[in-house]
C-alpha cells in the first residue's frame, strides 16, 4: 500500500539494514539539581522496525524516556540518538501520540489529520490524498468530516493515530495512547496498532502499564523500575507478529508475563 | 440531540404557538389592569403613567417631534464606539501578555490594583480631564469594557491544555503556529464570553457616564423627563432602553454561536456538512 512504502523509502539505507534507529547510552534525567533522579542510566538499541513496550508502575521513567527520545524533554546525561543524529530537540522521524488525543475540537477529523501538512508548509493535494487513505486504514472514512466532540473516545485516538502516521515520522513514540478507553477498546485498538505498524514498517516505543498489552504487541519488553527509574530488564517476546488475540491464552504467553512479573516484583 | 430530532417538529411549533398566546393574554391583562387602576385613581400617574399615554409617548418622541433619535444615535455611538476600542484593547493586551511569561510578570500588579477599582469611580476624574464632551463618554465606555475581555482573554490563553502544547512542539510547530491553531481558538469561547460581559456593561456605563455631566444622550433626556415630572416619555426612554439591550443581547449570542461552533451539537452538524461540501468540491476533479 501507498503509505507503507513512503515510510520505508523515507529511510533506505537503514529500511532493512541492522544498523540501530534509536541508540542511547547511559542516558539520565535528574530533576531539581539532581536531587530527584527520574531516569538513571539507560542504554538500548531499537532496530529498524521493532516494537518496543515500556512497562513499569508510576515514577519508573517510562514516559520520562519517551519524552526524551521524542526531544520534548532534554537528557541531563547520556548520550541518544535517532538514525545516528544527536537528539536535541523534536525531529521529523519521530513523532509522537499520547494519553489524551490531543485533537483540536474546532477541526474536522481530517483537518486533524492534516495538521502536521500544515505545520511544515502549505497542504498539498498529496497530503490531502494521504489523510484520506490513513483515515480509510484506521476505519474513519466516514467519520471524516465529524468534530472530535461528535466521536467517540476510541475514535478519537484512532483519528490521533492517523494524524501520528500523517507526519510521515518512521519512529512513533507512543504514551499510553489507549490508557483512558475501556478494556474492550482497547483490545481492539491495540490489535489495530499491531497491524497498522506493521503494515507501516515504522519503528515503535509504547508505554503501558499494562504487563498483557506490553508482551501482546512488543517484539521486546523494557521492564522498567522506580526510585531511581531504571530498565531492570529486557524481555524478548519470540512469537510472530502481527499476534492474533488468541495468543494471550497460550502457555508461552503467560510464560513471558511471569517472567516480567518476576522482574517487576523483586524490584517493588 | 438525536431525541430533538425525533420528535415532531409541528408538535412542537404549536405548543410554543399556544404558549405566546398565554404570554400575550396574560401581559395584555397586567396592561389593562394597570391602565384601569390608573383612571379609577388607584395607581399614582406620577409613577405609574398609564400604558395609554405611554404608548402616545412613543409616537411624540420617535414620529411627531422625533427628539429622542439625536440622544439615542449619540449614546448607540458611545457605546458601540467605547465598546469596540475597549475591548479590543483589553483582548490585544491580553494576546500579547498571554504569550510573554515576563510582560505578564510585571503588568499583573497594576492590573490588580486598576481591577480592584470601582470603574464608576473613576468616571468624573475622567469628566474633569476630558470635559463634558463625546470624548468623555467613550472614554468611560471604553474603560468598564476594557477588563471582562482582558481577563478572560488571559484566561483562555493560559488554560490551554499542556499536552496540546507539548503535541505541537513534537510536530516542530513554531511559537506563532501555537498560538494561531491551538492557544487563539482555544481561547475564543472566554474571549466571546468576555465580550458578552463588555457589551452588557457598555450601555450602563455609557448611561451613567452622561448622568454624570453630560448635554446629550439617552441618559440626559430620562434626566430630564424626570426632572419635569414627564414621566410617561422618561418610560418611553427606559423601554426603548430595553430594547436596545435585549437586542446587544441577542447580537452577541448569535456571534457566540457563530464563531465558538464546536461547543453546540447541532452548529457541529451544519458546520461538518458545509465542510465536508467543500472538502468534495475541491477534489471534484479525482476519482
Amino acid at each position: 500500500m501507498a503509505i507503507a512504502e513512503r515510510h520505508q523509502s523515507a529511510t533506505p539505507e537503514t529500511a532493512r539494514g541492522d544498523v540501530p534507529v534509536i541508540s542511547a547510552h547511559d542516558v539520565s534525567k535528574t530533576f531539581g539539581d539532581g536531587r530527584v533522579v527520574a531516569l538513571n542510566g539507560a542504554t538500548f538499541d531499537v532496530r529498524p522496525g521493532e516494537f518496543i513496550a515500556l512497562v513499569g508502575p508510576s515514577g519508573c521513567g517510562k514516559s520520562t524516556l519517551l519524552r526524551i527520545v521524542a526531544g520534548l524533554l532534554e537528557r541531563s546525561g547520556g548520550d541518544l540518538r535517532v538514525h545516528g543524529e544527536p537528539v536535541k530537540g523534536p525531529h521529523t522521524d519521530v513523532a509522537m501520540m499520547f494519553q489524551k488525543p490531543t485533537l483540536l475540537a474546532w477541526r474536522t477529523a481530517i483537518e486533524n489529520v492534516l495538521l502536521p501538512a500544515e505545520i511544515a508548509g502549505k497542504v498539498t493535494e498529496a497530503d490531502r490524498q494521504k489523510a484520506e487513505g490513513l483515515l480509510e486504514l484506521t476505519g474513519l472514512t466516514d467519520f471524516a468530516f465529524s468534530f472530535p466532540r461528535q466521536l467517540s473516545g476510541g475514535m478519537q485516538q484512532r483519528v490521533a493515530l492517523a494524524r501520528l502516521l500523517q507526519t510521515g515520522a518512521d519512529v512513533l513514540l507512543l504514551d499510553e495512547p489507549f490508557g483512558a478507553l475501556d478494556e474492550f477498546t482497547r483490545e481492539r485498538l491495540n490489535v489495530e496498532l499491531s497491524r497498522i505498524t506493521s503494515e507501516v514498517g515504522a519503528t515503535t516505543m509504547f508505554v503501558t502499564h499494562n504487563i498483557g498489552e506490553a508482551i501482546f504487541l512488543a517484539d521486546r519488553v523494557f521492564v522498567m523500575t522506580p526510585r531511581p527509574g531504571e530498565i531492570a530488564a529486557i524481555v524478548d517476546v519470540p512469537l510472530p507478529r502481527p499476534r492474533d488475540p488468541a495468543i494471550q491464552v497460550t502457555p508461552e504467553f503467560n510464560a513471558l508475563v511471569a517472567e516480567v512479573r518476576g522482574t517487576l516484583g523483586g524490584r517493588l | 440531540m438525536s431525541a430533538a430530532g425525533d420528535s415532531p417538529p409541528r408538535a412542537g411549533g404549536e405548543r410554543s404557538g399556544l404558549v405566546v398566546v398565554n404570554h400575550l393574554l396574560i401581559l395584555a391583562t397586567l396592561l389593562a389592569a394597570w391602565e384601569i387602576g390608573s383612571r379609577a385613581g388607584v395607581l399614582d400617574p406620577l409613577f405609574f403613567p398609564r400604558p395609554s399615554s405611554i404608548l402616545a409617548g412613543f409616537w411624540r418622541l420617535y414620529v411627531t417631534q422625533g427628539n429622542i433619535w439625536p440622544h439615542l444615535g449619540l449614546t448607540v455611538g458611545e457605546v458601540i464606539s467605547g465598546f469596540l476600542a475597549g475591548s479590543l484593547m483589553g483582548i490585544g493586551l491580553a494576546l500579547v501578555v498571554g504569550m510573554s511569561d515576563r510582560v505578564r510578570r510585571y503588568l499583573k500588579p497594576y492590573v490588580i490594583v486598576i481591577e480592584a477599582t470601582p470603574r464608576i469611580a473613576i468616571g468624573p476624574v475622567i469628566i474633569a480631564a476630558f470635559g463634558f464632551g463625546w470624548s468623555s463618554k467613550v472614554l468611560i465606555v471604553m474603560l468598564v469594557c476594557f477588563f471582562a475581555p482582558f481577563v478572560n482573554t488571559l484566561n483562555g490563553m493560559l488554560n490551554v491544555d499542556e499536552d496540546d502544547i507539548s503535541m505541537m512542539r513534537s510536530m516542530r510547530a513554531s511559537k506563532l503556529q501555537t498560538f494561531r491553531l491551538v492557544m487563539l481558538p482555544n481561547a475564543m469561547p472566554d474571549i466571546l464570553g468576555g465580550l458578552r460581559l463588555a457589551m452588557a456593561s457598555a450601555l450602563g456605563g455609557a448611561l451613567v457616564a452622561e448622568f454624570i455631566a453630560s448635554n446629550a444622550g439617552m441618559g440626559v433626556l430620562i434626566s430630564q423627563y424626570t426632572g419635569v415630572l414627564n414621566m410617561a416619555s422618561a418610560f418611553v426612554c427606559v423601554l426603548t432602553l430595553t430594547v436596545l439591550g435585549f437586542a446587544i443581547f441577542r447580537l452577541m449570542e448569535a456571534l457566540d454561536r457563530f464563531i465558538v461552533f464546536w461547543t453546540d451539537a447541532e452548529r457541529m452538524e451544519t458546520v461538518s456538512r458545509r465542510r465536508a461540501r467543500r472538502w468534495a468540491e475541491r477534489s471534484g476533479g479525482r476519482p
